[in-house]
């Protein structure tokens, strides 16, 4: 039986690496007494897996994992016991029993952020939607993204406008943050970064953001097959 | 509250900053508004090396348990994170209520290593507190530090306010409860330190005393400025192991740290009286925690932390009075919950071996041993009571058991130390390497290897060795040298410390007040993180040396006699000052003394809780 969960990962605990996370799911497994699934060996460890893992200093609102378990377990048992030892800003908001035998990794394909600006020059904050406007209807933005090539790593020219699904201004927040949502491709088959977007944006807008001061919230992930768009759980 | 956004995009431009975040498991932030004296207890390295001390887990759920006050942790930020954080103009903050240090009452420091000792200034110019002592006033913290390296407190006196001498679980809140007494009236700074200093044993306020020298720069005269201080610092110690705090929550860090584990402390003390070991002379007597309260904490921590590994960690575990019954209660207790126990250190004997077996039931991974010295007639000279036959037998029962790989610890530079020592260790190590190959072909388990490593002596205050004026770096090197062209064998490797860092670490740990400028300068020279070999900077320090006018080989190279006044002679371990002399005087002649579990050896505790119990 596998049982997908939705959790969270916010405040500074967006500052767990994956590793970091991975220990914390160890353990609580074991201290929660939910009945998970061990490999077989002489280091046993719970069967489980992260959907495509954050990068360290992004918060979310859903993150999705699979779990194995080895006995039947109600899905709300599950997560009550969970989070009774989680942190509390790491917590399961939602489980349910999946019969899917496709992983998370592969199925996942878009990543929904709230991207937080922080433009210090008043006049440029107020030219962010226009500039943001031109932004979208550019036929090409090419930037360069790192990859690993074999051992070296190695700059290639990548359009991002197909990485791109909606990138959509929501306002400003009492800090005086300018706040914007993006849709991007996420996973194995194309990924763009929110800060790699951001780049782009000040690269070919000159919208004054100070890059530093970004804060980044994922609120959501979306899988995809044969062009449906549907939330993992 | 230090700005949140700020260290936001701090954190995101170092590495680990998990570091810095505090919220773990079993974390105690409480509203500092509401509580009467805060402490930031610090541990002068980075995290990872400072959430494994248990001291820190004790003090902090041993303040945290007091309900009006508050014990957050700051510890010495990696250097990237010091780079961000002085660009950022943001003072160094606590973990819990990120908080910032020069907000607290107290700021405490954890002495266990002399090359920590620049950190300690970093820390406090990082939190923006004025580094000397004398600097500092009413809005400042009261700057403390404990710990074992503080029985020779001298070398940071300019810069800590206070220091208590000796185990600081009663002490530390004897301090916070007069400090409270004294916020009730009109606090005065002086007159808190004066109080705390007449009034709680174990108490030092280096200010309140002056020292003169000789023409050779030793100590002449040392004297306290007020009256009603005590001349004679006498060390804390707590009685009974079983009725003091002892934490039943560990914090768990979210990062990997060095002990992924929950420590047990079996007992403190060590009776071996190994005459290089400052542990083994200050902690005295040997004081044990029952079998029951121990099982009582295990399962407590267990609960709490979620850890599936116990370490029984003491001077010498293996000692403890009731080892078996202990382990196989603890295993009984938690078999189902995939409880592993683990033992640090082990004694070269059978009992130990089978002890181990019993615990290590899948895993045989290496094992450590340390014979100390490579001759019988130099273990003797430093009381290490363990012989070649010992080490025979202890390692031919392993590599029955199944074990293969076996590390040795060694060291270089004890007194009488001739060559013929040193190549003694090739010739143990030889040993080992001989007693696997010549098992039966069927009993040759695994893939074998021999490590010998070897440390560079560092003669400690309140140890026999004392006096003793420690090898040169170049006589380091020639020994080296000479067990390394010794060893011709791929299934037989050697390692050793550098000796350029044992020199300053012997300067720093028999300093006297002088040794602090160095540690001032070499800091504003640029020095910090010396126990990090990528940072360490000799060149630095040499330079410094001269800058301030420093003889090194006066601390480190030069042999003392008996009638000098130590720099640390001012304080009462426990062992006497004669005790010490006639060890010494025994070691040279190769005698060595018993294990005072079989009777009193005459150290010259006064009261000994031992008497009656082993002897
Ligand atoms: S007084 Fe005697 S029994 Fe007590 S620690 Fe010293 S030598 Fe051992």
């Amino acid at each position: 039986m596998i049982i997908r969960v939705r959790f969270t990962k916010l405040g500074y605990l967006k500052y767990l690496s994956h590793l970091d996370l991975v220990r914390l799911f160890t353990r609580s497994f074991s201290r929660s007494n939910v009945p998970v699934k061990y490999s077989e060996g002489f280091n046993p460890h719970p069967r489980f897996s992260i959907g495509n893992p954050l990068s360290l200093g992004i918060e979310s609102q859903s993150e999705y994992m699979d779990v194995e378990m080895s006995e039947e377990i109600a899905p709300n048992e599950f997560m009550i016991m969970m989070n009774r030892v989680l942190p509390k800003d790491i917590q399961i908001i939602h489980a349910d029993i999946i019969d899917d035998k496709e992983s998370l990794s592969s199925i996942i394909k878009w990543s929904h952020y709230e991207i937080y600006l922080w433009i210090e020059d008043t006049k440029k904050r107020q030219e962010i939607k226009e500039n943001l406007d031109r932004f979208t209807s550019l036929d090409q933005v090419m930037i360069k993204k790192k990859k690993k090539k074999g051992k070296r790593k190695i700059h290639v020219d990548v359009d991002i406008v197909p990485l791109i699904g909606n990138v959509t201004f929501k306002g400003e927040d009492q800090d005086g943050y300018v706040i914007i949502t993006a849709l991007l491709r996420s996973g194995e088959s194309g990924n763009l970064k929110p800060i790699e977007l951001v780049t782009a944006l000040e690269d070919k807008t000159n919208s004054g953001i100070n890059l530093e001061m970004t804060r980044i919230k994922r609120l959501d992930a979306f899988a995809e097959t044969e062009g449906n768009i549907y939330r993992p759980l | 509250m230090i700005n949140r956004y700020k260290l936001d995009s701090i954190l995101m431009k170092v590495e680990k900053p998990a570091r810095y975040i505090g919220m773990e498991q079993n974390v105690i932030i409480k509203d500092l508004e509401k509580t009467k004296v805060k402490f930031a207890f610090s541990f002068p390295d980075v995290y990872e090396v400072g959430m494994s001390h248990l001291g820190m887990h004790i003090l902090y759920n041993l303040i945290n348990n007091v309900e009006e006050y508050a014990c957050e942790r700051v510890f010495a930020p990696w250097v990237d994170m010091e780079d961000e954080i002085r660009n950022a103009d943001l003072p160094l903050f606590t973990l819990e209520n990120k908080e910032e240090v020069r907000n607290f009452d107290f700021l405490g420091f954890t002495l266990q290593y002399e090359m920590s000792y620049t950190n300690i200034i970093n820390i406090l110019d990082l939190s923006k507190i004025p580094v000397f002592s004398a600097d500092r006033d009413e809005h400042h913290p009261l700057v403390i530090a404990g710990g074992p390296c503080a029985y020779n407190p001298e070398p940071l006196w300019e810069f800590i306010d206070l220091f208590v001498i000796g185990e600081g679980e009663e002490v530390t809140l004897e301090l916070m409860d007069l400090y409270s007494k004294h916020k009730d009236g009109s606090y005065s700074r002086e007159q808190f330190l004066i109080d705390a200093a007449m009034n709680i044993q174990g108490v030092y306020v280096p200010r309140f005393y002056d020292v003169s020298y000789n023409e050779d720069s030793t100590i002449e005269n040392r004297k306290p400025l007020i009256d009603g201080i005590p001349e004679v610092i006498e060390k804390r110690m707590i009685r009974n192991l079983d009725t003091m705090f002892s934490p039943e929550k560990m914090l768990v860090p979210y990062m990997e740290t060095i002990h992924d584990r929950i420590s047990m402390e079996l007992f403190r003390g060590c009776t071996h009286g190994c005459r290089f070991c400052q542990a083994g002379m200050i902690y005295r007597p040997i004081r044990e925690k029952s079998v029951d309260r121990l099982l009582e904490l295990a399962e407590k921590l267990v609960e709490s932390t979620g850890y599936e590994n116990i370490s029984l960690s003491s001077l010498s575990s293996c000692d403890y009075s009731q080892l078996h019954l202990l382990i196989s209660s603890l295993m009984d207790r938690f078999e189902d919950k995939k409880v592993g126990i683990s033992l640090p250190s082990l004694r070269l004997d059978s009992v130990s071996i089978d002890i181990l077996k019993e615990i290590e039931k899948v895993r045989k991974t290496g094992l450590t041993f340390a014979p100390e010295a490579g001759s019988q007639r130099l273990r003797d000279v430093i009381n290490k009571g363990v012989d070649e036959e010992d080490l025979v037998n202890a390692v031919s029962y392993a590599f029955k058991e199944g074990w293969s790989k076996i590390k040795l610890y060694f060291m270089i530079g004890l007194p009488t130390e001739t060559d013929d020592d040193v190549v003694g260790i090739k010739r143990l190590a030889y040993l080992v390497k001989d007693l696997f190959f010549n098992r039966p072909k069927e009993e040759k388990i695994g893939n074998f290897s021999v490590t010998a490593s070897a440390s560079c002596f560092v003669p400690k205050p309140f140890t026999p060795f004392q006096w003793h004026g420690q090898d040169t770096i170049e006589e380091f090197n020639r020994k080296i040298r000479l067990v390394r062209g010794e060893i011709k064998d791929n299934k037989v490797s050697f390692n050793y410390h550098d000796p350029r860092v044992s020199y300053l670490e012997a300067i720093v740990a028999r300093g006297d007040r002088k040794v602090s400028q160095l540690l001032y300068r070499a800091w504003k020279n640029g020095c910090k993180f010396d126990g990090w070999s990528e940072h360490f900077k000799y060149d630095t320090y040499l330079n410094t040396l001269k800058e301030v006018g420093l003889d090194g080989t006066f601390y480190a190279n030069r042999a003392r006699n008996f009638e000098e006044n130590l720099p640390w002679d001012f304080i009462n371990p426990g062992p006497n000052k004669q005790y010490l002399i006639n060890e010494y005087t025994k070691a040279l002649k190769g005698e060595t003394t018993r294990d005072c579990r079989l009777g009193c050896t005459g150290c010259g505790i006064k009261d000994c809780a031992m008497w009656g119990v082993f002897n």
